[in-house]
């Protein structure tokens, strides 16, 4: 199991990738998002985006896939987050784009009335062209170690 | 007062950039939160445990099974887009900040949103839009504020032909 203890600033996790499909696309945003530029491909085409384009949310959705996929693969003790100071859509994200992604971490700190501790980090995801279509700087909490904790 | 969205009937044209003053206010939305919708996101995007498994939830720091926080993000973004966002004159959003996840949103829940103009910029570099910043509280049935959020979007300026008798 991995704790607040272990987590430094500078650590860098590579998130696994995730493809995303037209179908993805729209099945999403008929639940969360209903605009016609991720719902409808040729109505898309008369909009500022120029066709297709998942929603900011559903890029977010697929964010905390990478993540909590990364967590299990490292037995993170994860228990939530407080929120985001900010999250940039920088490039819309495509039919038949595969997102990569990239976590650093900007500091940590204990919390003075529970075991656990705040992580500040920065994340990235990338299209299959290299260029960042979101970046997003928030909080996680970490349990601490039990015996540290007592 | 609920401005400036939906559209005014009178002219059916779309709510501009122009449409908007810091300080508007909007109240509106009714999701209602299943148990089966907060399990099938969870299982799609956030499989922790207090997002799938209402036992083992039980045992967590969330005392039960509570929404991902992205899952309350789309339900916000949904009553955003049911009150007349698709409507106006929106563009794009370039993002959002200062999102918090106050208090856990349970299954039973019926959330709902109250949203106030907070800044607008005229856009420098392409005269036929602006900025609106919009600050976001969603509300639980008690009335308790359970996330807040400031989303940001593009909006088109009023094109000066539209104006006519």
């Amino acid at each position: 199991m991995k704790y607040f203890e272990d987590i430094k600033a500078g650590d860098v996790a590579e998130l696994a990738a995730r493809h995303v499909s037209e179908a993805d696309i729209i099945a999403f945003a008929v639940k969360f998002d209903p605009q016609v530029f991720h719902t409808d491909p040729e109505a898309a085409k008369q909009t500022a985006f120029g066709g297709l384009a998942a929603s900011g949310w559903h890029t977010n959705a697929l964010m905390i896939s990478m993540l909590v996929e990364r967590f299990k693969t490292e037995s993170l003790a994860a228990i939530g987050s407080p929120g985001v100071e900010t999250c940039r859509w920088l490039v819309p994200v495509r039919p038949g784009d595969t997102l990569t992604g990239r976590q650093e971490v900007l500091e940590t700190w204990p919390s003075k009335s529970k075991p656990m501790g705040f992580v500040r980090s920065r994340t990235d995801l990338a299209n299959q062209h290299g260029e960042v279509v979101m970046t997003m700087v928030g909080l996680g909490m970490i349990a601490r170690r039990p015996e540290a904790a007592a | 007062m609920n401005d400036p969205v939906p559209p005014r009937a009178a002219t059916g044209e779309p709510v501009y950039f122009e449409d908007f003053e810091v300080g508007q206010t909007r109240a509106f939305g009714a999701y209602a939160v299943t148990e089966a919708e907060v399990v099938a996101f969870g299982r799609q995007f956030d499989p922790q445990a207090f997002h799938i498994d209402p036992d083992a939830a039980a045992d967590t720091v969330f005392g039960g099974l509570i929404a991902s926080g992205w899952h309350t993000c789309g339900m916000m973004m949904r009553m955003v887009c049911d009150d007349g966002l698709p409507r106006t004159a929106v563009l794009a959003s370039p993002g959002f900040d200062n999102l918090k996840w106050l208090r856990p949103v349970r299954p039973g829940d019926v959330l709902s949103v109250r949203s106030v103009v907070a800044e607008k910029i005229e856009s420098k570099s392409k005269p036929d839009q602006g900025i609106i910043k919009i600050a976001n509280t969603v509300l639980n049935q008690a009335g308790e504020a359970v996330m807040t959020i400031t989303n940001i979007a593009f909006y088109r300026r009023r094109p000066a032909t539209t104006v006519s008798g």
